[in-house]
């Protein structure tokens, strides 16, 4: 699998406080990439060190296999669009005289800023001043400043931040549409866990400036252990039952919890406890949510 | 089209709608007024000393407008990149110093056509009165290259700090205050006078002047070209464009 972005031993010092820590981050082809963290976790400054904005500590980066520095530097973000934080715009021009800039810039065809305001349909839109946008337009106007030029990479720092729930459904659906679309390899931050988990492929998870996890969103789930809720006649007895014959459990608001799902642990907890005489009322298997896996990694709660 | 003149049209497209030439032409027409008012009522002997007048005292009035006047131009060029957050992605199209670069051609751009414009307004003036003195071109040119030094040294300085600063207050607080300064540092020794920036309009004018206590009478007469000044100013100029980029590109976005 083609690597995109690769970076090792990444850090960041801000005074004398480590803000990115020894990151190393892969995000291959074609996948939408996920990174998630709470705020102030080191997202933004990953990011801006991504594209050459801040100069690293220390670490590499290599974007498309090259390394990101000195002349390769702009050579390489020719093929990147970027989105970091809040849009950046011209308040005093349209929406398409901005895009003209950037097509100026990237020297990229006048026609293709037809075809990204109809991506992120601002066609009506294009001529009214970008100071006078809500802040949805803007982000949509800034997503379509970094579509220009058919990028390969597209950087995207909390897309739907300060956008109302239809806008943030229709960024989601933007987002998650364009490596089929167009191919492109997206990274996107965020601090919402039910964003990501609705558009990422893969996930990378930072706190702290360190990242915790980075594997698919199939194998963040594959962390969520499964219990075994069970509701019965007599709590007390069921517990004793069950510890007297040296099966873990434990009680928890009147529910018998089994944290071994096995078959074999189920199959012989039920025995037991039917051979001693308590009635089971009811056998739950609860999985465990992305919130918690997130809980139980991060040590902290996060937003959702 | 090359880098450079992209970026250039680029620049182009971004002062659509922000009328900086209205503050050019402003700052052109007052000049031109202030000096032609001072010819109103002029009798022969002010027409045959009416260019060295002009070129006497243009500097002085360059030295009250200019610093301001800059410093508004600057800040134009310079606040909509500030308020539109533009440089995260600007940086990621082009190079950091040469975004720096551009600003600054712009800028001394503008301060090329009002340097231009004054020198021609001398010589309009003196056709429009009809002065009855000679116009020496090189004068001309000397007056214009004084201009255009200390004008750009004043446009990089307000150009650094409208780059460096969130709030335009602050450089156009410091254009305001620097036509004070120059304009008062001219009444204190010219030692102490050429260690203060905006000064400089006026450090370079090759004519003196003589104040008659009993006739009243104003007389001008010509003195060296500082040569040696003026490449000394030339080098601090150098040095201050090293300076400004430097710390513009030290600016972490």
């Amino acid at each position: 699998m083609e690597i995109m972005i690769e970076t090792k031993n990444l850090t960041k010092h801000y005074k004398n406080k480590t803000v990115v820590s020894e990151l190393d981050m892969k995000v291959t082809k074609g996948s939408i990439y996920g990174f998630l963290g709470s705020n102030g976790a080191g997202k933004s400054t990953t990011m801006k060190m991504l594209l050459g904005l801040i100069r690293p500590a220390q670490g590499q980066i290599q974007i498309f296999g090259k390394p990101l520095q000195g002349k390769m530097r702009l050579e390489i973000l020719k093929n990147t669009g970027s989105l970091i934080e809040s849009p950046s715009y011209y308040g005093h021009l349209s929406g398409r005289e901005n895009l003209e800039i950037i097509c100026t810039l990237k020297n990229a065809p006048k026609r293709e800023i037809d075809e990204v305001l109809k991506l992120v349909r601002m066609e009506n839109q294009q001529h009214k001043k970008a100071g006078q946008y809500s802040l949805g337009m803007k982000q949509r106007l800034g997503l379509a400043a970094a579509l220009l030029g058919h990028p390969r990479l597209l950087l995207l720092d909390e897309p739907t931040n300060g956008l109302d729930p239809s806008g943030i459904q229709e960024m989601r659906e933007l987002i998650c549409a364009l490596p089929k679309r167009t191919g492109m390899t997206v990274l996107v931050s965020s601090h919402l866990l039910s964003e990501i988990d609705q558009m990422a492929t893969h996930v990378g998870i930072i706190d702290q400036g360190h990242l915790i996890f980075q594997d698919s969103l199939a194998v963040l789930h594959e962390h969520s252990q499964s219990k075994l809720h069970l509701r019965t006649t007599d709590t007390a007895a069921a517990l004793a039952e069950l510890q007297r014959n040296h099966i873990p459990a434990e009680e928890k608001e009147g529910t018998i919890i089994l944290r071994d799902t096995s078959d074999r642990t189920v199959t012989c907890a039920i025995r037991h406890l039917v051979y001693a005489g308590i009635g089971i009322l009811r056998a739950e298997e609860i999985q465990m949510s992305l919130e918690d896996i997130f809980l139980k990694l991060t040590g902290k709660k996060v937003s959702l | 089209m090359t880098g450079v003149i992209r970026q250039l049209q680029a620049e182009r497209y971004k002062a659509k709608r922000r009328h900086s030439w209205a503050v050019v032409t402003a700052l052109c027409l007052f000049l031109l007024l202030w000096s032609a008012f001072n010819f109103r009522n002029a009798d022969s002997r002010e027409l045959a000393q009416g260019y060295s007048t002009l070129f006497y005292q243009l500097p002085l009035f360059n030295t009250i407008l200019l610093p301001l006047g800059l410093s508004v131009i600057a800040s134009r060029l310079c606040d909509w990149e500030i308020k539109g957050n533009t440089l995260k992605l600007l940086c990621t199209l082009q190079r950091k110093g040469a975004f720096y670069d551009c600003k600054l051609l712009i800028g001394l751009g503008y301060l090329f056509v009002i340097a231009l414009a004054e020198t021609v307004s001398i010589a309009g003036i003196g056709i429009l009165f009809r002065f009855t003195q000679t116009l020496e071109i090189h004068m001309l040119f000397l007056h214009f290259l004084q201009v255009f030094a200390a004008g750009t040294a004043i446009y990089l300085l307000q150009q650094t700090l409208s780059l460096l600063c969130e709030n335009q207050l602050a450089p156009l607080g410091v254009g305001l205050a620097g036509s004070f300064i120059g304009l008062f540092s001219l009444y204190f020794p010219t030692q102490v006078s050429r260690l203060i920036l905006w000064s400089y309009f006026c450090q370079f004018t090759p004519l003196a002047m003589d104040w008659d206590r009993a006739s009243r009478e104003i007389s001008f007469y010509p003195t060296a070209f500082p040569l040696g000044l003026f490449l000394g100013f030339l080098a601090v100029i150098i040095g201050m464009y090293a300076l400004g980029k430097f710390l513009f590109l030290r600016k972490e976005i």
